[in-house]
């Protein structure tokens, strides 16, 4: 494998950035309103970078525990579905409903619901990620060979036995695919409720409602910088553990 | 000590038909209607302890399905199966039999130690060897003998085809299985490979002693292995039993001996012989089908013979 520092590695990355710097600081030149200058957005996290530390610490907060919620109790009833087809034949055509119900539409009634503050986004978020996981958590327990689980058969495993020891490591991978995406929709959701929680005082997502209607793209557009990032670290973060869990999976392993 | 150990477990308390196993009568039908398929049609078979049979036949001839019924994967529509003298399901709950299907199914994050050790960590309570004698089977030194002793700590992608089946048959034979079904371990190895792998199995058993139910296509493989290869024909029933007078330990020069050739001979004879009756109009299977249903609807005391 190439070391990272090569220059081939490294040069058509930058090359790109400095090319959509250019075309952004050609854009924003002429068309104030369509684009803030890279130096107007720079200056205002510069400027104040506890506010925005604060409104991101709030999205995160909020986008991680909503991850949490669903995630954790989207593999519990992918669990569940998978070992009782009473359970799936019940849940799994609710939970296609919810899917293709767009999330968006619940979050003003949820806001009615739960008011202004951390639930309605909690929810929402856990909502967005909720159906990822049960999916991939019911597919990859499914995806044990069959020839594994007569070895395990041909000693009476338990069920147990073989959900703990067998099912769910088959899973992970599934789990970790389902994760990858989960993360950054995380934040979607998220901001798509403090946007349209309009008594909300905190977050990136109000702090992009309230300075837009203020026309104020710089602090927009610092805003939407600070979500990438954040996008970026949750991915980090997933690929990261991903790596240490699943060193024994083919996905892992070098080319 | 082998030789303890065998007796050991000859002394122990054990059911009237002193172990093995046996199939009576069994019959195995896929599907239903005009669809169905027999898998096996009144099957009788009976396997005394301690010995190593081969089952061969065409694709399709019931010879898994009959594995399957063994371990206790699957039910009999008719007729009897035990294990020494239990039903295959208490044999699989008392840890009595051990399987080695036809990929390693190896759990890809443990390693061969890992993998070879998983099975104990199952099933905790079945009843403990109590009566069964003897220490049980250390892993590593099982995994040394089969020429794994330097690969204990490799995950199963970074091992061989022939290493990966080799941690398998480890793994069954570290259950200290009173009975050991083998499906076709080795059709995926190349030829080299499959020489080796094979004397190693032969050399593994040949301590244990353990009775062994070992499907395969290859007719050399079958002979080289067995104290008794049956052939299977379709649809699912046992063609000929010919038992395999080559003296023990075996080794691979015996692959060109005339003795071996010989025997090799009648197999293919009894195969061919099969294969013949197999190409037969349809009435034969029409016919078959019907005395399946027959006897599935006969009461199970008419159906035992």
């Amino acid at each position: 494998m190439r070391s990272a520092l090569h220059p081939r590695t490294w040069v058509p990355t930058v090359v790109a950035l400095l090319a959509a710097g250019t075309v952004w600081t050609l854009v924003a030149r002429d068309n104030p309103y369509v684009l803030p200058r890279l130096s107007a957005v720079g200056a205002e996290l510069a400027g104040d970078p506890g506010f925005y530390a604060a409104n991101a610490a709030t999205t995160l907060g909020e986008a991680l525990l909503g991850l949490l919620v669903g995630a954790v109790a989207a593999f519990c009833l992918g669990v569940a579905v998978s070992e009782s087809a009473v359970l799936r034949r019940a849940v799994m055509p609710l939970a296609v409903v919810l899917n293709v119900t767009p999330v968006v539409a619940v979050v003003p009634a949820l806001i009615v619901a739960f008011g202004f503050g951390m639930t309605p986004k909690v929810v929402v978020t856990a909502l967005i990620v909720f159906f990822p996981v049960l999916m991939n958590t019911t597919t990859g327990l499914r995806s044990v060979p069959r020839p594994v689980l007569q070895v395990f058969g041909t000693v009476a495993a338990s069920r147990l036995d073989v959900l703990l020891r067998v099912r769910v490591p088959y899973a992970l991978p599934y789990l970790f695919s389902a994760l990858r995406v989960a993360f950054p929709l995380s934040l979607v959701g998220a901001v798509v409720a403090e946007l349209l929680a309009a008594g909300a005082t905190r977050g990136l997502g109000t702090v992009i409602s309230v300075a837009s209607s203020n026309s104020q793209l710089g602090t927009v557009w610092a805003a939407i910088a600070c979500l990438a990032l954040l996008g970026a670290l949750l991915l980090l973060l997933v690929s990261t553990v991903e790596r240490r869990v699943l060193g024994w999976h083919e996905s892992q392993r070098p080319t | 000590m082998p030789e303890d150990g065998s007796q050991q477990r000859a002394g122990a308390p054990g059911p009237p038909d002193g172990g093995g196993l046996r199939v009576a009568d069994a019959c195995k039908t896929y599907g239903s209607g005009p669809g169905a398929t027999t898998a096996l049609s009144h099957v009788d078979l009976d396997v005394p302890r301690g010995r190593f049979v081969s089952v061969i036949g065409p694709s399709g001839c019931g010879k898994s399905t009959l594995l399957r019924l063994v371990a206790g994967l699957e039910q009999p529509d008719a007729g009897t199966v035990s294990v020494c003298g239990e039903p295959p399901v208490r044999a699989a709950e008392r840890k009595m039999v051990g399987f080695v299907p036809q990929v390693p199914a190896l759990l890809p994050w443990l390693d061969v130690l890992g993998n070879v050790r998983v099975l104990e960590r199952v099933n905790r309570r079945a009843p403990r060897r109590a009566g069964r004698g003897g220490a049980p089977v250390d892993p590593v030194a099982l995994l040394e003998r089969l020429g794994l002793g330097g690969l204990l700590h490799r995950r199963p992608h970074e091992l061989s085809g022939g290493q990966r089946q080799r941690a398998a048959i480890a793994r069954a034979f570290a259950l200290r299985p009173d009975v050991l079904l083998m499906d076709e371990p080795f059709s995926a190895l190349d030829e080299f490979t499959r020489e080796a792998v094979q004397l190693q199995l032969l050399d593994v058993w040949q301590e244990h002693r353990t009775t062994v139910l070992f499907v395969t296509h290859s007719v050399s493989e079958a002979v080289l292995l067995s104290d008794t290869v049956v052939v299977m024909a379709r649809p699912g029933r046992v063609e000929a039993v010919l038992d395999v007078e080559l003296s023990r330990p075996r080794h691979h020069d015996q692959l060109d001996s005339a003795a071996m050739h010989e025997m090799e001979h009648r197999v293919r004879v009894a195969l061919g012989s099969a294969w013949t009756q197999d190409a037969a109009p349809d009435e034969t299977r029409g016919a078959t089908r019907s005395a399946t249903r027959d006897v599935r609807g006969a009461p199970p005391a008419g159906a035992a013979r």
